[in-house]
Protein backbone atom coordinates (compact mmCIF):
# COMPACT_ATOMS: atom_id res chain seq x y z
CA UNK A 1 0.00 0.00 0.00
CA UNK A 2 2.83 2.36 0.84
CA UNK A 3 4.38 1.63 -2.56
CA UNK A 4 1.17 2.51 -4.37
CA UNK A 5 0.79 5.70 -2.34
CA UNK A 6 4.35 6.75 -3.12
CA UNK A 7 3.90 6.08 -6.85
CA UNK A 8 0.70 8.14 -6.87
CA UNK A 9 2.44 10.90 -4.93
CA UNK A 10 5.33 11.06 -7.41
CA UNK A 11 2.86 11.06 -10.33
CA UNK A 12 0.85 14.00 -9.01
CA UNK A 13 3.99 15.87 -8.03
CA UNK A 14 5.33 15.54 -11.57
CA UNK A 15 2.21 16.72 -13.36
CA UNK A 16 1.78 19.73 -11.08
CA UNK A 17 5.41 20.87 -11.00
CA UNK A 18 6.41 20.33 -14.66
CA UNK A 19 4.53 23.40 -15.83
CA UNK A 20 5.54 25.57 -12.90
CA UNK A 21 9.27 25.61 -13.56
CA UNK A 22 9.32 27.86 -16.64
CA UNK A 23 6.48 30.18 -15.75
CA UNK A 24 7.08 33.87 -15.14
CA UNK A 25 4.53 34.61 -12.42
CA UNK A 26 4.38 38.32 -13.16
CA UNK A 27 2.74 37.57 -16.51
CA UNK A 28 -0.93 36.68 -16.89
CA UNK A 29 -1.20 34.88 -20.20
CA UNK A 30 -4.29 35.35 -22.39
CA UNK A 31 -6.72 32.47 -22.88
CA UNK A 32 -6.82 30.39 -26.06
CA UNK A 33 -8.65 27.10 -25.34
CA UNK A 34 -8.39 25.90 -28.94
CA UNK A 35 -4.68 26.50 -29.46
CA UNK A 36 -2.39 23.55 -29.99
CA UNK A 37 -0.34 21.95 -27.25
CA UNK A 38 3.09 23.41 -26.62
CA UNK A 39 5.84 21.48 -28.39
CA UNK A 40 8.63 21.28 -25.83
CA UNK A 41 11.06 19.50 -28.17
CA UNK A 42 11.65 22.57 -30.33
CA UNK A 43 14.80 24.64 -30.21
CA UNK A 44 13.50 28.00 -29.00
CA UNK A 45 14.04 31.25 -27.17
CA UNK A 46 11.34 32.58 -24.85
CA UNK A 47 10.58 36.31 -24.79
CA UNK A 48 8.48 37.38 -21.82
CA UNK A 49 6.65 40.67 -22.24
CA UNK A 50 5.64 42.04 -18.85
CA UNK A 51 3.15 44.86 -18.41
CA UNK A 52 3.21 47.30 -15.50
CA UNK A 53 -0.30 48.74 -15.62
CA UNK A 54 0.26 51.34 -12.91
CA UNK A 55 3.02 53.11 -14.89
CA UNK A 56 1.73 51.88 -18.28
CA UNK A 57 5.12 50.50 -19.21
CA UNK A 58 6.17 47.21 -20.77
CA UNK A 59 9.47 45.40 -20.35
CA UNK A 60 11.00 42.44 -22.13
CA UNK A 61 12.69 39.51 -20.41
CA UNK A 62 14.94 36.87 -21.98
CA UNK A 63 16.63 34.33 -19.68
CA UNK A 64 16.02 36.52 -16.60
CA UNK A 65 17.65 39.56 -18.24
CA UNK A 66 15.30 42.54 -18.34
CA UNK A 67 15.33 44.88 -21.34
CA UNK A 68 13.44 48.18 -21.30
CA UNK A 69 13.00 48.45 -25.06
CA UNK A 70 12.53 45.91 -27.83
CA UNK A 71 15.51 47.37 -29.69
CA UNK A 72 17.81 45.86 -27.06
CA UNK A 73 16.50 42.35 -27.78
CA UNK A 74 18.32 41.89 -31.07
CA UNK A 75 21.81 40.95 -29.71
CA UNK A 76 20.52 38.33 -27.20
CA UNK A 77 18.15 36.92 -29.83
CA UNK A 78 20.97 36.62 -32.37
CA UNK A 79 23.10 34.91 -29.73
CA UNK A 80 20.26 32.51 -28.81
CA UNK A 81 19.68 31.74 -32.50
CA UNK A 82 23.37 31.02 -33.08
CA UNK A 83 23.29 28.46 -30.24
CA UNK A 84 19.84 27.13 -31.09
CA UNK A 85 20.65 26.56 -34.78
CA UNK A 86 23.17 23.90 -33.74
CA UNK A 87 20.39 21.85 -32.10
CA UNK A 88 18.17 21.82 -35.17
CA UNK A 89 17.22 18.46 -36.63
CA UNK A 90 15.20 17.82 -39.76
CA UNK A 91 12.20 16.01 -38.36
CA UNK A 92 10.99 17.15 -34.93
CA UNK A 93 12.90 20.40 -34.74
CA UNK A 94 13.09 21.93 -38.24
CA UNK A 95 13.58 25.61 -37.37
CA UNK A 96 14.65 27.74 -34.47
CA UNK A 97 11.70 29.66 -33.11
CA UNK A 98 10.81 32.43 -30.70
CA UNK A 99 8.01 31.99 -28.17
CA UNK A 100 6.41 35.27 -27.13
CA UNK A 101 4.80 35.12 -23.69
CA UNK A 102 2.94 38.39 -23.47
CA UNK A 103 0.74 39.59 -20.62
CA UNK A 104 -2.92 39.68 -21.64
CA UNK A 105 -3.18 43.43 -20.94
CA UNK A 106 -0.06 44.52 -22.79
CA UNK A 107 -0.82 46.75 -25.82
CA UNK A 108 -0.33 44.97 -29.14
CA UNK A 109 2.34 47.52 -30.06
CA UNK A 110 4.89 45.87 -27.73
CA UNK A 111 4.17 42.41 -29.12
CA UNK A 112 4.71 43.80 -32.59
CA UNK A 113 8.02 45.33 -31.45
CA UNK A 114 9.13 41.95 -30.07
CA UNK A 115 8.21 40.38 -33.42
CA UNK A 116 10.23 43.04 -35.24
CA UNK A 117 13.22 42.22 -33.04
CA UNK A 118 12.79 38.55 -33.98
CA UNK A 119 12.72 39.52 -37.65
CA UNK A 120 15.87 41.62 -37.24
CA UNK A 121 17.57 38.63 -35.62
CA UNK A 122 16.66 36.31 -38.47
CA UNK A 123 13.95 34.39 -36.59
CA UNK A 124 10.83 34.01 -38.73
CA UNK A 125 9.07 31.21 -36.82
CA UNK A 126 7.13 32.78 -33.95
CA UNK A 127 4.69 31.29 -31.47
CA UNK A 128 2.40 33.06 -29.02
CA UNK A 129 1.83 31.48 -25.64
CA UNK A 130 -1.62 31.21 -24.13
CA UNK A 131 -3.39 29.23 -21.43
CA UNK A 132 -6.08 26.60 -21.88
CA UNK A 133 -8.23 27.93 -19.01
CA UNK B 1 29.45 -4.50 25.84
CA UNK B 2 25.77 -3.89 26.31
CA UNK B 3 23.43 -4.39 23.37
CA UNK B 4 21.15 -1.54 22.44
CA UNK B 5 17.59 -2.73 22.71
CA UNK B 6 14.41 -1.07 21.58
CA UNK B 7 12.27 -0.58 24.58
CA UNK B 8 8.74 0.74 24.40
CA UNK B 9 8.99 2.05 27.92
CA UNK B 10 11.92 4.32 26.96
CA UNK B 11 9.78 6.12 24.38
CA UNK B 12 11.82 4.83 21.43
CA UNK B 13 9.30 2.86 19.40
CA UNK B 14 11.36 2.52 16.20
CA UNK B 15 10.10 3.33 12.70
CA UNK B 16 6.32 3.64 12.54
CA UNK B 17 4.65 3.07 9.18
CA UNK B 18 1.18 4.36 10.11
CA UNK B 19 2.08 8.05 10.65
CA UNK B 20 4.17 7.96 7.49
CA UNK B 21 1.17 6.75 5.49
CA UNK B 22 -0.88 9.56 7.00
CA UNK B 23 1.67 12.17 5.96
CA UNK B 24 2.07 10.73 2.46
CA UNK B 25 -1.68 10.61 2.08
CA UNK B 26 -2.05 14.28 3.04
CA UNK B 27 0.73 15.32 0.63
CA UNK B 28 -0.89 13.25 -2.12
CA UNK B 29 -4.25 14.89 -1.50
CA UNK B 30 -2.60 18.29 -1.80
CA UNK B 31 -1.05 17.44 -5.18
CA UNK B 32 -4.26 15.78 -6.39
CA UNK B 33 -6.19 18.99 -5.72
CA UNK B 34 -3.43 21.08 -7.31
CA UNK B 35 -3.45 18.84 -10.40
CA UNK B 36 -7.05 19.76 -11.11
CA UNK B 37 -6.24 23.45 -11.42
CA UNK B 38 -3.06 23.09 -13.48
CA UNK B 39 -3.09 25.49 -16.41
CA UNK B 40 -1.47 24.04 -19.50
CA UNK B 41 0.44 26.43 -21.70
CA UNK B 42 -0.53 26.29 -25.37
CA UNK B 43 0.79 27.95 -28.49
CA UNK B 44 -0.47 29.81 -31.54
CA UNK B 45 1.99 29.78 -34.43
CA UNK B 46 2.75 32.33 -37.08
CA UNK B 47 5.57 32.99 -39.49
CA UNK B 48 7.03 36.32 -40.46
CA UNK B 49 6.85 37.07 -44.19
CA UNK B 50 10.15 36.29 -45.87
CA UNK B 51 11.77 37.10 -49.20
CA UNK B 52 9.94 35.55 -52.17
CA UNK B 53 11.92 33.83 -54.94
CA UNK B 54 11.07 35.84 -58.03
CA UNK B 55 11.92 33.11 -60.56
CA UNK B 56 9.39 30.69 -59.06
CA UNK B 57 5.72 30.98 -60.09
CA UNK B 58 3.70 32.84 -57.48
CA UNK B 59 0.19 31.77 -56.55
CA UNK B 60 -2.30 34.55 -55.98
CA UNK B 61 -3.72 34.34 -52.52
CA UNK B 62 -7.09 35.38 -51.24
CA UNK B 63 -6.23 37.97 -48.59
CA UNK B 64 -8.67 38.97 -45.87
CA UNK B 65 -7.98 41.67 -43.31
CA UNK B 66 -9.13 41.48 -39.70
CA UNK B 67 -8.79 44.77 -37.82
CA UNK B 68 -8.91 45.22 -34.05
CA UNK B 69 -9.88 48.62 -32.62
CA UNK B 70 -8.50 50.04 -29.33
CA UNK B 71 -11.83 49.14 -27.66
CA UNK B 72 -11.59 45.54 -28.87
CA UNK B 73 -14.12 45.74 -31.71
CA UNK B 74 -13.29 43.33 -34.52
CA UNK B 75 -13.92 43.94 -38.21
CA UNK B 76 -13.37 41.59 -41.11
CA UNK B 77 -12.86 43.63 -44.30
CA UNK B 78 -14.43 46.66 -42.55
CA UNK B 79 -17.51 44.70 -41.53
CA UNK B 80 -18.00 44.49 -37.74
CA UNK B 81 -18.24 41.06 -36.08
CA UNK B 82 -19.19 40.16 -32.51
CA UNK B 83 -19.22 42.54 -29.55
CA UNK B 84 -16.12 43.86 -27.84
CA UNK B 85 -16.87 41.71 -24.79
CA UNK B 86 -17.17 38.44 -26.68
CA UNK B 87 -14.11 36.23 -26.38
CA UNK B 88 -15.50 33.22 -28.27
CA UNK B 89 -16.20 35.26 -31.45
CA UNK B 90 -18.89 32.93 -32.86
CA UNK B 91 -19.84 35.19 -35.80
CA UNK B 92 -16.22 35.61 -36.86
CA UNK B 93 -15.57 31.87 -36.59
CA UNK B 94 -18.64 31.11 -38.75
CA UNK B 95 -17.62 33.57 -41.44
CA UNK B 96 -14.01 32.40 -41.43
CA UNK B 97 -15.15 28.78 -41.74
CA UNK B 98 -17.20 29.70 -44.83
CA UNK B 99 -14.24 31.61 -46.29
CA UNK B 100 -11.99 28.60 -45.69
CA UNK B 101 -14.47 26.29 -47.41
CA UNK B 102 -14.72 28.67 -50.38
CA UNK B 103 -10.93 28.93 -50.62
CA UNK B 104 -10.55 25.14 -50.42
CA UNK B 105 -13.19 24.67 -53.11
CA UNK B 106 -11.41 27.18 -55.36
CA UNK B 107 -8.07 25.51 -54.51
CA UNK B 108 -6.60 28.86 -53.53
CA UNK B 109 -4.82 29.62 -50.30
CA UNK B 110 -6.42 31.93 -47.78
CA UNK B 111 -4.21 34.56 -46.19
CA UNK B 112 -5.44 36.41 -43.12
CA UNK B 113 -3.75 39.60 -42.01
CA UNK B 114 -4.57 40.65 -38.45
CA UNK B 115 -4.04 44.39 -38.01
CA UNK B 116 -4.36 45.49 -34.42
CA UNK B 117 -4.47 49.02 -33.11
CA UNK B 118 -1.21 49.68 -31.18
CA UNK B 119 -3.13 50.33 -27.98
CA UNK B 120 -5.53 47.38 -28.30
CA UNK B 121 -5.00 44.67 -25.71
CA UNK B 122 -2.89 41.69 -26.75
CA UNK B 123 -5.54 39.31 -25.36
CA UNK B 124 -7.90 40.49 -28.13
CA UNK B 125 -5.31 39.52 -30.75
CA UNK B 126 -5.03 36.10 -29.13
CA UNK B 127 -8.85 35.75 -29.27
CA UNK B 128 -8.67 36.31 -33.05
CA UNK B 129 -5.69 33.96 -33.49
CA UNK B 130 -7.56 31.34 -31.46
CA UNK B 131 -10.61 31.69 -33.74
CA UNK B 132 -8.32 31.24 -36.76
CA UNK B 133 -6.79 28.14 -35.16
CA UNK B 134 -10.27 26.64 -34.63
CA UNK B 135 -11.19 27.14 -38.27
CA UNK B 136 -7.84 25.71 -39.38
CA UNK B 137 -6.39 28.73 -41.12
CA UNK B 138 -2.64 28.61 -40.68
CA UNK B 139 -1.59 31.30 -43.12
CA UNK B 140 -1.78 34.23 -40.72
CA UNK B 141 0.26 37.39 -40.38
CA UNK B 142 0.01 39.84 -37.52
CA UNK B 143 0.90 43.50 -37.48
CA UNK B 144 -0.13 46.73 -35.81
CA UNK B 145 -1.48 49.77 -37.61
CA UNK B 146 1.13 52.47 -37.94
CA UNK B 147 -0.96 55.57 -37.27
CA UNK B 148 0.11 56.06 -33.65
CA UNK B 149 3.68 54.80 -33.81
Amino acid sequence: MVDVLLVLLVFFMMITSAQVLKVDRTITLPLAPDAQKMDSKRSEVVINVRWHAEVRKAEFVIDDHVYATAGELTPPLKFAKAIGDKKITRSENPTFRAVIRGDKDVPALYISEAMNACGDSGISDISFSALNK
Amino acid sequence: MRRLETNVNDGNVGFQIAPMIDVVFVIMLFFMIMAGSVKVEKELNTKLPGVAITTAPTDFVDEQIIAISPQGDITLNDEPFDSAGSTDLPQLKGTLARLKQAADAAKSSLLITVISDPQAKYSRTVNVLDALAVVGIGNVTFTVSEEEQ
